[in-house]
C-alpha cells in the first residue's frame, strides 16, 4: 500500500510541470487517482475492504487534435486496478474521429464513449465528480468497463429552439461492445454461473439519447435507451442474453452552487445458460441442469444533491436503490440500498481529495464469492477516500 | 462631529472601500470577437452555449472558437453572468468533455491584453475583457 501511494505521489510531482501541453493543436491531458476503502462488514469489489484496502488505482492520458475546423481526432488510454479486477494492461478508453458539419449534424466513429443517462460516459473519470463512488445501482464501479464505450458510430447534434422552448440534444448510435474479461461481469458470470472463466464475450448495441435543456434554463430532462445482447463463451459452457431494451429517464437541476439529480431505470434481462459438462455434486460447476433460463426485472433509481460551499469545498448526499421485482424482494440478495454522504476538497486546479460514507443495506451489488466465502451480512458501512491529480 | 457619528462614518467608508474593490460587475465585461466574424450581436444563451462547448456557432451561424482568461475578476464576472458557475465548476464541466472525447479544452490566456491580441490574430476567436481594457483591434458583440 505504501509503495502504491509513493508511486502516485511521484507521478503527480513529475507530471506537474507538464501541465496541459498544447503542441500546436495537440492537447495532452491526463489524470491519476488512488483510492482507499474500508467496510465494517463484508468485502466489496473483490477487495479485502473489511481490513481496509488501497487496491484501487486509476490512470489515463488523452491526446486530441483538431485536424481541421470540422474534424477532430483523439485517443485516451486507461489503466485501472480495483482489487482483482483490471490489471496492468493499457486499455483504449476511446479513440475517435469526430466530424462536425454544423451544430445540428455531427458524426463520431471509432471506439466511442457511450452516452447513456447522466453519467455513463464519464463514470470512470473521477476528477469530474464530487462522488468517490457514483450510485452503484446505475454505475457499478466493478462493471463499468462493459458499459463505458462501444465500437461503432454516433450521429448527434443540438437543435436550439430559442429561449421559450429551450435546446434539444440528440444522439443515435450503433456498434459492438466487448466484455472486459478482467472486469466484474466476467467474474460474476464466469466461474460461479457457467463454471469457468469467459474466454470471449461481447454484444451488439443500438442506442439513443434525447435531452431537453428546458426553458427553465437550469433544468435538464432526458431519456436514454439501449437495445443490446450479450454472448459469452467459456470452456464449460456459454451464456446468451437475448436483445433487451434498457431505457433510463433522468432529470437534473443545476443553479449556481446547487445541484439535484435523479434517474430511473428498469431492465428485464433473460439469461440463457448452456453448460457443457455439469457435475451437480461438484464445485465449481453450478448445481443446475444443462440449459436454464433465468429472468430478472431489475428496477433501479437514485436521488442526489450537492452544494458548493466554497470554490474549493463541495458536499453532497444521495440515496440509491436497486431491486429485482421478479423474485422475493425482501431477501437481501435481491436488493441493494445505499445512503451516502460525500465531500470533495480541491487544493488547486490539479489536486483534490474526497471522503465519503456509505450505509449499505442488501447484498445484490458489488459482492464476490471469493472474498466473502462465508456469505455476507445484510448491512455494512463503508468509508471511501480518494486523492487525484489531473491536468 | 461627535464620536458616535465619526465611528459610523468611518465604518461606512470602510464598507464602501471593501465593496467598491469587489470583483468586476457583469456590466463591466464585454464580449469581443475577431473582426472577421460577421455577427454584430448575440444572445446570452448563444454565448453560454459557445463557452460551454454545446455549440460552435452564434445564432446567425457565425462559427466561433472560445478563448478564456486563466482567472481574475473579469473572468469570474463573465462566468457569473453568462455561465452561472464559478471557475472550478466551469473547468470541471470542460474536463468532462475532454476526458470523454467530446471536446477540447478552450485556449486560455494570462491577461486581458493577451486576450485582445489573441482574438485579433485568430479567425473566429471569441473572448471577453473588462470594459476599460483597450480593445480597438477587435469587434465588440452587442448582447441582446
Amino acid at each position: 500500500m505504501i509503495r502504491r501511494i509513493l508511486m502516485v505521489i511521484s507521478l503527480c510531482i513529475f507530471a506537474g510541470p507538464l501541465l496541459a501541453q498544447d503542441l500546436s493543436n495537440i492537447q495532452i491531458h491526463g489524470f491519476v487517482t488512488q483510492g482507499f476503502l474500508y467496510s465494517s462488514h463484508n468485502n466489496l469489489f473483490t477487495m479485502e475492504t473489511s481490513d481496509g484496502s488501497a487496491r484501487w488505482t486509476d490512470a489515463a492520458v488523452s491526446l486530441s487534435d483538431a485536424i481541421s475546423d470540422k474534424l477532430h481526432v483523439g485517443i485516451q488510454l486507461h489503466v485501472y486496478q480495483l482489487g482483482e479486477l483490471g490489471g496492468p494492461n493499457l486499455q483504449i478508453d476511446w479513440a475517435t474521429g469526430d466530424y462536425r458539419v454544423n451544430d445540428r449534424v455531427k458524426l463520431v466513429f471509432g471506439k466511442v464513449k457511450t452516452v447513456y443517462g447522466l453519467y455513463n460516459d464519464s463514470q470512470d473519470v473521477d476528477t469530474v465528480h464530487l462522488w468517490t463512488l457514483l450510485p452503484e445501482s446505475f454505475y457499478p464501479v466493478d462493471n463499468k468497463n462493459f458499459t463505458l464505450a462501444h465500437y461503432g458510430a454516433d450521429f448527434y447534434g443540438t437543435a436550439d429552439f430559442g429561449t421559450r422552448r429551450g435546446k434539444v440534444s440528440y444522439r443515435a448510435y450503433a456498434g459492438y461492445r466487448s466484455l472486459d474479461l478482467t472486469g466484474g461481469y466476467a467474474l460474476e458470470l464466469g466461474v460461479p454461473v457457467v463454471g469457468s472463466a469467459f474466454t470471449t464475450g461481447g454484444g451488439n448495441m443500438f442506442g439513443a439519447d434525447l435531452r431537453w435543456q428546458t426553458p427553465l434554463k437550469d433544468l435538464l430532462v432526458g431519456v436514454s435507451a439501449i437495445v443490446t445482447n450479450l454472448n459469452g463463451t467459456a470452456t464449460t459452457g456459454s451464456l446468451h442474453i437475448p436483445y433487451l431494451g434498457e431505457p433510463v429517464e433522468f432529470v437534473k437541476f443545476e443553479r449556481g452552487k446547487f445541484m439535484a439529480a435523479s434517474e430511473y431505470k428498469r431492465v428485464a434481462p433473460q439469461l440463457d445458460l448452456h453448460l457443457n459438462n455439469v457435475d451437480p455434486y461438484g464445485y465449481p460447476a453450478p448445481v443446475i441442469p444443462y440449459n436454464v433460463v433465468a429472468v430478472e426485472d431489475q428496477r433501479s433509481w437514485y436521488v442526489m444533491s450537492s452544494y458548493r460551499l466554497t470554490e474549493k469545498l463541495q458536499v453532497g448526499a444521495y440515496y440509491s436503490h436497486t431491486g429485482n421485482a421478479h423474485v422475493n424482494g425482501k431477501l437481501p440478495i435481491n436488493y441493494s440500498n445505499d445512503a451516502v454522504i460525500s465531500g470533495r476538497f480541491d487544493f488547486n486546479s490539479y489536486f483534490y481529495a474526497k471522503l465519503e460514507g456509505h450505509f449499505i443495506n442488501g447484498t445484490s451489488l458489488n459482492y464476490y464469492v471469493d472474498t466473502n466465502p462465508n456469505g455476507e451480512t445484510t448491512a455494512t458501512k463503508m468509508l471511501a477516500a480518494r486523492i487525484g491529480f489531473s491536468f | 462631529m461627535n464620536q458616535r457619528y465619526r465611528s459610523h462614518l468611518f465604518f461606512g467608508i470602510v464598507l464602501g472601500v471593501v465593496f467598491g474593490c469587489a470583483a468586476a460587475r457583469a456590466q463591466d465585461v464585454v464580449v469581443i470577437v475577431n473582426n472577421g466574424v460577421k455577427a454584430t450581436s448575440a444572445s446570452k444563451d448563444d454565448i453560454a452555449s459557445v463557452f460551454t462547448g454545446d455549440k460552435s456557432s452564434l445564432g446567425d451561424g457565425s462559427k466561433v472558437t472560445p478563448v478564456t482568461l486563466k482567472g481574475g475578476a473579469v473572468h469570474e464576472a463573465f462566468l457569473k453572468e453568462y455561465i452561472g458557475k464559478g471557475d472550478a465548476a466551469y473547468r470541471t464541466a470542460w474536463r468532462s468533455l475532454v476526458f470523454t472525447g467530446q471536446g477540447t479544452m478552450p485556449k486560455t490566456v494570462d491577461s486581458e491584453a493577451a486576450m485582445v491580441d489573441y482574438v485579433a490574430a485568430t479567425p473566429g476567436a471569441i473572448g471577453y475583457v473588462g470594459k476599460g481594457t483597450e480593445h480597438d483591434k477587435v469587434k465588440t458583440l452587442a448582447i441582446k
